[in-house]
């Protein structure tokens, strides 16, 4: 029996214990290697130039070396502990130190570097795959080819082999600092220290519950008008980040094993199993992971947050496009309208033109702004107005006013009721009107609105403000010209026409096509890469949680054997391990899933016109995976079981 | 009545070729309220004597009956109701759970037979004040000392009066004093309730608390002693004296 004899022996035990952890490493490897080589693409030059796709890759793969790397690490500190006893035998039997070592070294070589190879062969036959998803998610339609790349294998051999040394060097510190009776002794100190609850813990307790809700109410105000100026709102969103972020660490300090606690007081002394198996042993081990759960939770709300709002902008494209422009496009001037329609008349592409006129109007809001940020603009607006005549469906009374085309920032930022008492100011005239409500809907483009709504009002009151005009406020065009393609299959060669004419460099004309298009490839590209790393984040985060029970599992192995020799079943061991993990894995991911909805409810509309669809679906997607990890750790409990008699 | 009735009891480890025979032929009766100690040197088999007759190991051959039952051919889940319907134990390092307070400990048992809570309450009390852990019922495992983590054992072993109760040497890990309190505790309720009790022990003192002490050699009951109306000194003395001739390697 030689060194390669125990090393091989070493290598074929581990990779049954491990396999989770090689899988995590092929994973990233392939995931960073299919990064770098779309970053090498040629055809990603294309990409480049608009939004610096490449560049977007190129920092997201740095972030994604140091996920990968901290996790490799700590995931390294978890197994070297448990193999202390080993090395503490090796040192018995008369092995160097060095010796010992080199042969962690080459077994973790082997290990690794073929793990290594595994994954990038698969990152190579997925990152055509990935390119594909990229393609179709920022709209391009390019064919998906990619040639290998020696400069992205280079990239991802240095990177990783870095990380291995740095590995290397944790395992040299930590065998070259331990002597061989601490090193028996790693693992039998126990992680918990079982004790009463004190006064202080359940100060503690309450005191994070406390700090998670007061964030979250915070937030929910955050945009409500109530805070205006930028230093304000900045120390609030810092205050809420900083509440939430502690408030969780205490949570998990203290107020599980709070509420853990009570219920166990409640049953005087009389606990089931499943409450044996789940409540106590939670109640002194997630206190002992805070730390690790608290970053677990707070990326992974992160990360859910950032996914959520990204969707949300992408999700929406549609809605915001047409808020920005009603029509299909939208020129300014008359004879540019002519020109485009004599072209696509050329081309037998038919169109319908909407035109409408539109008067910018000074108007006192004061009766329907709720927030304080009114007083700033003196209570005033400058408001596009159009006559009811234009507009089709709307019919309003000469002492009434429509409001359309508002955005929800606008309205939340200003609290804007959508009912009250405004006042439309002409040059002299001065005349009330009554808001009776505000649509979505907007009926001229951004140029005329700058985001604010129009006012559409009756013909005669129109008629009236059209002879008072303020010049000064008026823009270069009075008249909003729409086209629409009633034929949606030649949107794209009015869009390439509208190009050709030289319309989309100018100001004031919009391109709804162009628009959805440019929208879509930034969000598109955002999402990737966000959603790529949540990805990784979640298997990482997952896979140290998964080792953290197979950990805890090991130590609580003789209480199974105690429970087993009690009479307790397997099946009933197993039904209480199900809910320790339904509990384990499922209470950090229902305080990330808190966290991120509360993050995404306070700021969303900043991002698009709707919430949930997109929400709800990242937040099952997430849940789906996360469960995954759950799964795996109920069956390695039940082997454990089964061994344990 | 016999509490345990085991016959030709084998029990081997190993493959065909390689083949350790542990117990070879065992034959032992035990009946309701007796205190049996099983002696015999290491290696002579007598934890695993433990074991089967407990359910926790099988045998290799032969069959064992407690309160008339086989459970030999038994499966994993009747063999698991059995345990926690006829049987009691008592372990040489406690195997007490730290997460769980004194009390919930020893209401363990009760709580997989779904006894009601008013019930478990007052039988905690009546077994609790009777080992004298009455006063530490709310703290933890490392909270208390060894003799009180081993009279909380034996509480949990005595809680859902079973048939019968193992103790696996459950001095062993005890100084003398708490020892000796240990065992006079086990033999008042041995005395008091009837109580069945077979104790793994190498410690003669020990077995002299006990009614009749089993010696095990090599696989097979060697000889058997019984107190019968000897004080416990005299008793002491006569195991020491079996012991002396049991020992040898040349016997």
């Amino acid at each position: 029996m030689n060194l390669n004899y125990i090393i091989f022996r070493n290598l074929k035990k581990n990779i049954k214990n491990y396999y989770l952890y090689v899988f995590a490493l092929i994973f990233s490897v392939a995931l960073y290697f299919s990064f770098v080589t779309l970053q090498y693409d040629p055809a990603m030059e294309e990409y480049k130039g608009s939004i610096k796709g490449a560049a977007a890759l190129g920092a997201s793969s740095v972030l994604l070396v140091a996920i990968v790397a901290v996790f490799l690490l700590y995931a390294n500190t978890i197994f070297i502990k448990r193999r202390s006893k080993e090395i503490g035998l090796f040192q018995l039997i008369g092995l160097t130190k060095g010796r010992i070592f080199r042969i962690l070294s080459s077994e973790n070589l082997i290990l690794y570097f073929s793990s290594i190879l595994i994954g990038i062969f698969l990152g190579f036959s997925f990152s055509r795959l990935i390119l594909m998803i990229l393609f179709k998610l920022v709209g391009l339609e390019a064919q998906a080819t990619l040639s290998f790349s020696s400069g992205a294998l280079r990239q991802t051999l240095i990177v990783f082999g870095c990380i291995y040394l740095l590995i290397m060097l944790m395992n040299y510190m930590f065998i070259k600092g331990q002597s061989i009776l601490s090193l028996f002794r790693v693992v039998s100190t126990a992680e918990i220290r079982v004790k009463r609850m004190s006064v202080l813990e359940i100060l503690i307790g309450l005191l994070g519950m406390v700090m998670i809700l007061a964030g979250y109410y915070v937030s929910s105000i955050l945009f409500s008008g109530k805070l205006t100026g930028t230093t304000e709102l900045f120390a609030t969103m810092i205050f809420i980040l900083g509440s939430v972020i502690i408030g969780t660490y205490l949570f998990y300090k203290g107020s599980v094993s709070f509420i853990f606690n009570a219920i166990r007081k409640s049953k005087g002394g009389y606990l089931s199993l499943n409450h044996v198996l789940s409540l106590s042993s939670i109640m002194f081990r997630m206190k002992s992971n805070a730390l690790l759960l608290t970053i677990i939770t707070t990326v992974s709300a992160l990360a859910i947050g950032l996914l959520s709002l990204s969707y949300i902008a992408y999700y929406s494209t549609e809605q915001s496009a047409r808020h920005s422009v009603p029509n299909h496009f939208s020129v300014l001037l008359p004879e540019d309208a002519a020109k485009f329609t004599q072209a696509l008349n050329g081309e037998n592409i038919e169109y319908t033109e909407t035109r409408r006129d539109v008067i910018q109007i000074e108007a006192d809001v004061a009766g329907i702004v709720g927030s304080d940020l009114g007083e700033e603009f003196g209570n005033t607006m400058i408001l596009p107005v159009v006559s009811d005549h234009q507009v089709e469906g709307v019919d309003v009374s000469p002492e009434e006013t429509l409001f359309t085309g508002s955005n929800n920032a606008l309205n939340q930022f200003m609290s804007l009721r959508s009912t009250g008492q405004i006042e439309l100011r002409g040059l002299t005239l001065s005349i009330p009107q009554q808001l009776v409500g505000v649509d979505k809907d907007a009926v001229v483009s951004q140029y005329f609105s700058l985001g604010l709504p129009t006012a559409i009002v009756d013909q005669s009151i129109y008629a009236q403000l059209a002879q008072d005009l303020d010049p000064k406020l008026q823009s270069k065009s009075s008249v909003y010209i729409g086209i629409d393609i009633p034929d949606a299959s030649m949107l794209g060669k009015a869009d390439a026409i509208f190009h050709d004419l030289g319309f989309s460099e100018q100001s004031g004309y919009m391109s709804q096509p162009a628009l959805i298009f440019d929208q879509k490839s930034s969000m598109g590209l955002i999402m990737f890469i966000v959603g790529f790393l949540g990805l990784t984040f979640l298997i990482t985060s997952g896979c140290i949680l998964y080792f953290k029970q197979m950990d805890e599992g090991e130590e609580e192995k003789p209480n199974y054997t105690i429970l087993r020799k009690l009479g307790f079943t397997q099946g009933n061991l197993l039904r209480g391990i199900q809910i320790k993990q339904l509990f384990n894995f499922g209470i950090p991911l229902i305080v990330g899933l808190l966290h991120s909805y509360f993050a995404v409810k306070s700021g969303w509309f900043l991002f698009g016109t709707e919430l949930w669809t997109p929400m709800v679906i990242v937040m099952l997607l997430y849940t789906a995976l996360y469960s995954i990890f759950g799964f795996l750790s109920v069956l390695y409990y039940k082997r454990l079981i089964k061994e344990s008699l | 009545m016999a509490i345990l009735e085991a016959t030709q009891i084998h029990k081997s480890y190993g493959n065909k070729f390689n083949k350790q025979e542990v117990l070879r032929g065992i034959d032992l009766r035990v009946e309701k309220g007796e205190f049996v100690s099983i002696m015999g040197a290491s290696g002579s088999g007598k934890t695993t004597l433990l074991n089967v007759l407990s359910s926790i190991d099988k045998v290799s051959l032969g069959s064992i009956k407690i309160e008339g039952k086989d459970f030999t051919g038994m499966k994993e889940k009747e063999l698991a109701e059995f345990r926690k319907q006829h049987l009691g134990f008592i372990f040489q390092d406690y195997n007490l759970l730290d997460t769980l307070t004194v009390k919930e400990n020893v209401l363990l048992p009760l709580s997989i037979m779904k006894v009601s809570k008013k019930e478990a309450d007052q039988k905690f009390q009546q077994i609790a004040s009777e080992l004298g852990i009455y006063e530490i019922a709310s703290k933890y495992p490392n909270e208390i000392s060894g003799g009180q983590k081993q009279r909380t054992s034996a509480a949990r072993a005595f809680i859902h009066d079973p048939s019968i109760i193992f103790a696996d040497e459950p001095t062993g890990a005890l100084d003398s004093k708490s020892a000796s309190d240990l065992l006079n505790k086990l033999s008042e309720l041995n005395r008091k309730i009837n109580a069945t009790i077979i104790m793994v022990t190498h410690d003669p003192v020990a077995a002299s608390y006990c009614s009749r002490v089993v010696f095990i050699k090599d696989g097979q009951i060697y000889t058997q002693l019984n107190k019968g109306e000897e004080t416990r000194q005299h008793f002491f003395n006569d195991i020491i004296r079996t012991q002396g001739v049991l020992g040898g390697v040349q016997a």
